[in-house]
């Protein structure tokens, strides 16, 4: 016989902890939130190596290179360190083809195939409630990681133009000064978790989000200069009218860029809510 | 305080765009508070569906389903359900599912109802959600649903991966909990024997659509197995009947009295429902909870014979 059972022992005693879905999301994903921890701290890492190991090292041979007479320093050094300039800048400007793949597969496509998503719902927990901490919790995390990132990468960046291989207006150096490259996070976080919710299998999730977010990183990538007026200057080679692209645009493109993403990322989130609210009751 | 657990009206689903995709069509039923019910029917025969609705998982294309007197989202916090593939995390073990329920249902969570159930299977706490057998993965998800302290459990084959000894173990678990207090359970099978004697109620579907629907016992009580000669058995409603030799063996709802020339029997709920399967043109009957004829289609008026008198009305009282 059960009498009175009013032990709930198993609640653990209140304090700053995670609780409720937060707990829930936390504990699920917990795997992948390593798996970006772990991300962050290595390309930090490999930062601070390039500029205060390796690149310390470059630029004091550089110095008595210069000093020599017979002079002509073949930049091998320099190339090799731009060499590893140009794979952090891809790492960090390409992350979000894998933070959309994740969400497709992982966030939502597979809890639906799954039922674990149908099983949260028939909790005391209503479907948009669960849609919200599914996209809460990682932009939390994404948005912390990538501002470290952006932060660390734009004192890599400033840190020597001497050693720089790449021109602020290459792709990787565009993107990671700034807001865009989270907007592209989150923008990949909320088409995966649309191309799951509208999917509701894992693999065709993740092909998809992974698809669009490639399509939609190089389409921009192409036409981001045409964001800002361009700047015209006349008359100065051969008499013909020249557009330039100066290095003070590199805000207001970036912004521009900034605000497009946010923009598909908003229409992403709204799309979810809205197939969600349409399907369930 | 509503008396209604579930209510049907013309409730239809249909997956995708085909015409013919209907899982659910025109279903119109209502299940009591405090009933044991039973959902039967075919593969295929929208039973899921059904449950699913009732659940707030899926949205009806056509008709409407309330749930414990408001819309299955408002009640969403009050009944507890256990999917037909029972889902759970892989990755978690059976303490941390206990503790995903504790978490999602911080109003309502009874550890203990739900530990006890776990502990009756001898299961670790410890052990990985993906390390159990079918069997005891049936159990975590039942103790999830139960340590919710459900007013409506609504589950979906939920015995098909058990052993008969679990099954029965099981089965005495939910029952006395039911009974306790005064939860309303409902479970679709397609084994018919593993419901017989734990159910008070029955909806049998058929290609998406009700075919019986009531009180068990009035059910039954309303169809008379009879053997005889073979004859007319005009007026009464025939479900099924098969010849051997010259000998016929029908189901019928019987109209009026019976002639003299036949045996009755009272059908068992088994062939009650393999008559219903193995005739899917007989008419469908729904019988209220009070037994009386008003809302029955098919007929339920007129006296029996002597055998199937005493039958009738208790039926309707229970």
């Amino acid at each position: 016989m059960t009498t009175a059972v009013a032990a709930t022992a198993t609640v653990a005693p209140k304090g700053p902890r995670p609780r409720g879905l937060v707990w829930t999301v936390l504990r699920v994903h917990r795997p992948a939130l390593l798996v970006w921890c772990a991300y962050v701290l290595l390309m930090v890492g490999w930062m601070l190596w390039v500029q205060h190991v390796s690149g310390a090292r470059i630029r004091a041979e550089l110095d008595t290179c210069r000093r020599r007479p017979e002079g002509a320093c073949i930049d091998v050094m320099t190339f090799s360190h731009s060499m590893n300039e140009g794979w952090i800048g891809t790492f960090i400007a390409y992350s979000s083809y894998g933070i959309a793949a994740w969400a497709g597969a992982a966030l939502v496509g597979r809890e639906l195939e799954r039922g674990t998503a149908q099983l949260a719902w028939t909790q005391s927990v209503t479907p948009t409630r669960w849609l919200t901490a599914k996209l809460a919790v990682p932009a939390v995390a994404l948005t912390a990681g990538t501002t470290v990132l952006v932060l660390v990468y734009r004192w890599f960046w400033s840190a020597d133009e001497v050693l720089r291989g790449d021109e602020w207006y290459y792709t990787d150096p565009f993107l990671n000064r700034g807001p865009a490259i989270l907007a592209y996070a989150l923008c990949a976080l909320a088409v995966g978790a649309l191309a799951g919710l509208a999917l509701r299998r894992s693999l065709p999730a993740l092909a998809v989000a992974f698809g669009f977010v490639l399509w939609f990183h190089l389409y921009l990538d192409d036409h981001w200069s045409e964001l800002w007026p361009m700047r015209t200057i006349t008359g100065t080679v051969s008499g013909h009218d020249l557009d330039a692209l100066p290095a003070s645009h590199f805000w207001p493109l970036h912004l521009m860029t900034t605000g497009v993403v946010l923009t598909v990322a908003a229409a992403a989130t709204g799309a979810a809510y809205w197939l969600l609210r349409r399907r369930t009751r | 305080m509503t008396d209604t657990a579930i209510e049907a009206a013309a409730l239809g689903k249909r997956f995708g765009w085909r015409q013919k995709g209907w899982a659910l069509r025109d279903c119109t039923l209502r299940l009591p508070v405090g009933r044991v019910c039973a959902v039967v029917g075919p593969n295929g025969a929208g039973k899921s569906t059904l449950l699913a609705h009732a659940a707030g998982l899926l949205a009806p294309t056509e008709g409407g389903i309330s749930v414990l007197g408001t819309t299955p989202s408002a009640a969403r916090e009050r009944m507890a359900y256990v999917a037909q593939d029972k889902p759970l995390y892989p990755q978690l073990t059976v303490a941390e599912t206990l503790r995903m329920g504790a978490e999602l249902n911080p109003r309502r969570w009874d550890a203990a109802v739900a530990e006890r159930i776990v502990e009756e299977g001898g299961l670790d706490f410890g052990s990985k959600i993906r390390s159990l057998s079918g069997g005891q993965r049936t159990r975590v998800a039942l103790a999830l649903a139960l340590g919710k302290r459900p007013e409506l459990l609504l589950l979906d084959e939920p015995m098909a991966d058990l052993d008969p000894l679990a099954r029965h173990q099981l089965m005495g678990t939910l029952l006395a909990d039911s009974a306790e207090h005064g939860t309303t359970v409902v479970m679709s099978s397609h084994v018919v024997a593993e419901l017989e004697g734990s159910c008070d109620h029955l909806f049998l579907l058929g290609g998406g659509r009700v075919r019986l629907a009531g009180p068990l016992d009035a059910l039954i009580a309303a169809h008379t197995l009879v053997t005889g000669p073979t004859g007319d058995l005009a007026p009464h409603t025939v479900v099924e009947s098969r010849t051997t030799g010259r000998q016929i063996t029908a189901l019928i709802r019987p109209e009026g009295r019976i002639a003299a020339g036949w045996q009755t029997a009272e059908p068992s709920l088994e062939e009650l429902v393999l008559a219903h399967l193995r005739a899917p043109g007989a008419p469908a009957l729904t019988l209220t909870d009070e037994g009386d004829a008003d809302n029955s289609r098919g007929g339920n008026g007129g006296d029996d014979d002597g055998e199937t008198n005493g039958t009738r009305t208790h039926g309707a009282s229970v």
